[in-house]
C-alpha cells in the first residue's frame, strides 16, 4: 500500500496509476448501471409482479372490505411502497452474494487490495438506488389506480425510506453470509421477505419496543411523512436518531454476520464451493 | 507487523524499477512455510495439505501436478487466503497473506477452475477495466496494456461483446485476460487451457511464456494436461496425498527417468527368449512388427541392462536398435505418485 492508503501494483508496464476508492466506487456503480440498463427485464418483471399483487390486494380487498379498505388506502399504499423497496433491496443483496459465490467472483473480490467490504457496501447503495427507481414507478401507478393523493416531499421520502431499508440491507448481508456457508438455505431465506409485511405494519404505537426491529420505526415515520405531511426536519431528534441507529445497527450487524460467515467458509474451505 | 525487512524494501521501491529488480531477486514471489490444512475431524479427517514448504522465485513458471485429491487446489486456495490453513504461513513477495493481507493481494490474482471468474453480462473490455480497478489500478492508465493483452489473446474483435455471447474457449480466454488485467506479479492459473482448441491453447501457452520471461510475471500453473506443463513450465512441483513428492525442473525430471528405461529391438528375439527375459529381468514387450522384429523394454535398467545384453550376446542376437526412452512427464508423474495413467486424468487432453 502506498502512504495514502491506495493500492500500488507490484509491476508496471507503462506507469499504471493506483486506483483510489473513488475509482472503485465509479467502477462498481457503473457496473450496476450497465447491468440495469442493458438487462431491464428483471426490473420490468419486478414492477409488473408488484403491481399485479397490489391489484389483487386492492380490488380483492374492495370486494371483501368495501369502504373500510378505501378509508385506509393511503396507509396501505405507503406500506406496500416500503415493502416493495424492502424486498427489492433485500433480495438484490442476498441474491447478489449467492451469484457472486457461484460465479467465483466473490473469491476474486476477497483477494484484492480493497477487499469485498467496500464493494459490497457500494453495491448495496446501487441496489437501493435501483430499487427506489422501480418502486417509484410502482408508487405512481398505485396512486393513479386508486385515485389517491399523498405528500411526496422528495427529501423526506428518500431519507426516511432510504434509512428504513438500510436495516433490510443488513438482513440481506446476513442472509448472503449464511448462504455462503450453507448453500441450500439461500432459497429458503428468500421467504423472509414476506416477513417484512409484519415489520412494515408493526404496531409500534401500541408496542414501542418494536421500533428497534428493522423497518418498523421507519415505516411509522414514512406513514407520518407521506400521509400526514410531516417533513424531515419536523420529526423529533429522538425519532431521527432512532431511525439512524436502527439503520446503521442492522447494517453493521448484518455485515459482521457476513464477514464471520465468509471467514468460517474460508476456514472450512467451502467459500465458492457451490 | 508481520513483515520482514525485505518486504518493507519491496514495498518502498515500487517506483524504482532498477532497485526493484534487485529486490525481486532477493524476495521470493511465493513462500509457503510448513503449510498444513485438514478438513473434518476424527477418523473422517482428510489431510489436504501436509506440512508443505515451497519457495517460488519471481519470473518463473511453475507447474503444479497431482492426481485428483492430491491437494493442489487447496494449496492454491491457501496461498490466496481463500482457505485459511490450520498451520504454517504464506508470503507473497514477502507480505504475509494472513497478516498484511491487503498488501499481499496487490501482487497476486488467480483464475480458478470451475468458476466464471468474471461477469458475463459485461463486455470483455468492461471486465478488464473492472477487474483492473478492484485490483488497485486506475483502468484509464492501462488502456494500452489492455489493448495489447486483448491482441495477444486474440480477443480484440470481441472486445465490445458481452462475455455471455462468446464461445466456451473465448470465455476461458476472457477469464485469463481479466486475471492479467490488474497487473498482478504472481498469477495462479488452474486448468487455463481447459476447453480451448489446439490453436488457442498454443497461443495461450506462448503468452504464458512471454508473460514470465519478458514481463517477469510469476505463474503457478495447475493442470492435468502434462503436455502443457511440459511445454510451458520451467519447474514442476508434483503433489500426492497433500505432500510434495517431486520438485525439480522439467528437464531434470525427464532426464532422471530417461537414464532408467532402455528399449532394444531385434529380429532375433523369439518367444522362448522373451519368456527367459521376462522371467529373469521383468522386461516388457512393447512392439512386434510383421517383419518379425521384437522390441523389449527394460525399466529401472541400471546394472540389469548389462545382464540383459550378456544374455542377448550369448543367444547370438543381433541388435537392430538400442535406445534410451524419451519419457513423457506423465510417466514420471505415474512413477512418483503411484497413480495409474487413468488417474492422471485426461480432462486436459481437449486439445
Amino acid at each position: 500500500m502506498s502512504q495514502d492508503g491506495t493500492a500500488v501494483p507490484h509491476s508496471a508496464a507503462t506507469d499504471p496509476r493506483p486506483a483510489t476508492y473513488y475509482h472503485l466506487a465509479k467502477a462498481v456503480l457503473y457496473r450496476e448501471y450497465l447491468i440495469f440498463i442493458r438487462y431491464p427485464a428483471n426490473a420490468i418483471g419486478g414492477i409488473v409482479i408488484a403491481l399485479f399483487f397490489f391489484g389483487v390486494l386492492f380490488y380483492g380487498g374492495q370486494l371483501l372490505a368495501g369502504q373500510a379498505l378505501t378509508d385506509s388506502i393511503e396507509g396501505i399504499i405507503v406500506g406496500y411502497f416500503l415493502w416493495t423497496l424492502s424486498v427489492g433491496a433485500y433480495s438484490a443483496v442476498s441474491n447478489d452474494i449467492s451469484s457472486e459465490v457461484q460465479w467465483g467472483t466473490l473469491e476474486r473480490h476477497i483477494t484484492t487490495p480493497f477487499g469485498f467490504a467496500p464493494v459490497a457496501l457500494l453495491k448495496g447503495v446501487a441496489k437501493v438506488i435501483r430499487t427506489f427507481l422501480t418502486s417509484a414507478i410502482v408508487l405512481a401507478v398505485m396512486l393513479v389506480l386508486t385515485g389517491t393523493r399523498l405528500n411526496l416531499d422528495p427529501i423526506t421520502v428518500v431519507v426516511v425510506a432510504g434509512l428504513a431499508i438500510t436495516s433490510v440491507l443488513g438482513l440481506g448481508f446476513a442472509a448472503g453470509g449464511v448462504t455462503v456457508l450453507y448453500k441450500q438455505i439461500g432459497n429458503w431465506l428468500n421467504l423472509l421477505q414476506f416477513g417484512f409485511v409484519v415489520l412494515v405494519s408493526a404496531p409500534v404505537f401500541a408496542l414501542p419496543w418494536m421500533r428497534v426491529l428493522p423497518l418498523a420505526h421507519g415505516s411509522a415515520m414514512l406513514q407520518r411523512a407521506m400521509v400526514d405531511g410531516v417533513r424531515l426536519w419536523e420529526f423529533s431528534i429522538t425519532d431521527l436518531g432512532l431511525l439512524v441507529i436502527v439503520a446503521v445497527g442492522y447494517l453493521a450487524v448484518g455485515y459482521t454476520v457476513f464477514h464471520l460467515a465468509t471467514r468460517r467458509a474460508r476456514r472450512l474451505g467451502v467459500l465458492g464451493d457451490y | 507487523m508481520q513483515q520482514d525487512t525485505a518486504i518493507a524494501q519491496h514495498g518502498s521501491v515500487a517506483t524504482d524499477s532498477n532497485h526493484n529488480e534487485a529486490i525481486e531477486t532477493a524476495v521470493p514471489a511465493l513462500k509457503l512455510t510448513n503449510l498444513s490444512k485438514r478438513f473434518g475431524t476424527g477418523d473422517d479427517a482428510i489431510v489436504a495439505v501436509d506440512d508443505v514448504n515451497l519457495t517460488i522465485e519471481p519470473g518463473s513458471i511453475v507447474g503444479l501436478l497431482g492426481p485428483n485429491g492430491a491437494g493442489k487446489t487447496t494449496l492454491i486456495k491457501c496461498a490466496l487466503g481463500i482457505i485459511i490453513p490450520d498451520s504454517g504461513s504464506v508470503s507473497v513477495f514477502g507480505n504475509r497473506v494472513d497478516g498484511t493481507r491487503r498488501s499481499a493481494y496487490r501482487d497476486v490474482d488467480a483464475m480458478l477452475e470451475g468458476a466464471r471468474n468474471d461477469y458475463w453480462r459485461l463486455t470483455v473490455r468492461e471486465n478488464l477495466r473492472y477487474f483492473a480497478t478492484i485490483h488497485g489500478i486506475d483502468p484509464n492508465s492501462v488502456t494500452q496494456q489492455h489493448d495489447r493483452l486483448l491482441d495477444r489473446l486474440e480477443l480484440t474483435d470481441k472486445a465490445d461483446t458481452p462475455v455471455r455471447d462468446l464461445s466456451r474457449g473465448m470465455k476461458q480466454k476472457v477469464s485469463l485476460a481479466s486475471v492479467l488485467a490488474g497487473g498482478a506479479s504472481l498469477v495462479f492459473l488452474d486448468e487455463p487451457t481447459l476447453g480451448l482448441d489446439v490453436e488457442s491453447s498454443r497461443t495461450l501457452q506462448q503468452e504464458l511464456r512471454r508473460l514470465a520471461h519478458e514481463d517477469g510475471r510469476t505463474i503457478v500453473l495447475s493442470s492435468h494436461n502434462m503436455d502443457v506443463i511440459e511445454r510451458v513450465c520451467d519447474r514442476v512441483v508434483m503433489m500426492a496425498n497433500g505432500r510434495i513428492v517431486a520438485d525439480d525442473s522439467v528437464n531434470e525430471l525427464l532426464s532422471d527417468a530417461t537414464r532408467d528405461t532402455v528399449q532394444i529391438t531385434s529380429a532375433d528375439i523369439d518367444e522362448r527368449l522373451v519368456e527367459t527375459l521376462i522371467d529373469r529381468f521383468s522386461v516388457t514387450v512393447v512392439g512386434e512388427t510383421a517383419a518379425g522384429r521384437t522390441t523389449i523394454e527394460i525399466t529401472h535398467a541400471g546394472e540389469r541392462l548389462y545382464d540383459v545384453l550378456d544374455v542377448l550376446r550369448n543367444e547370438a542376437v543381433t541388435i537392430d536398435d538400442i535406445r534410451t526412452v524419451q519419457p513423457q512427464l506423465e510417466e514420471v508423474f505415474v512413477n512418483l505418485t503411484g497413480m495409474g495413467s487413468e488417474q492422471t486424468a485426461t480432462s486436459g487432453r481437449a486439445e
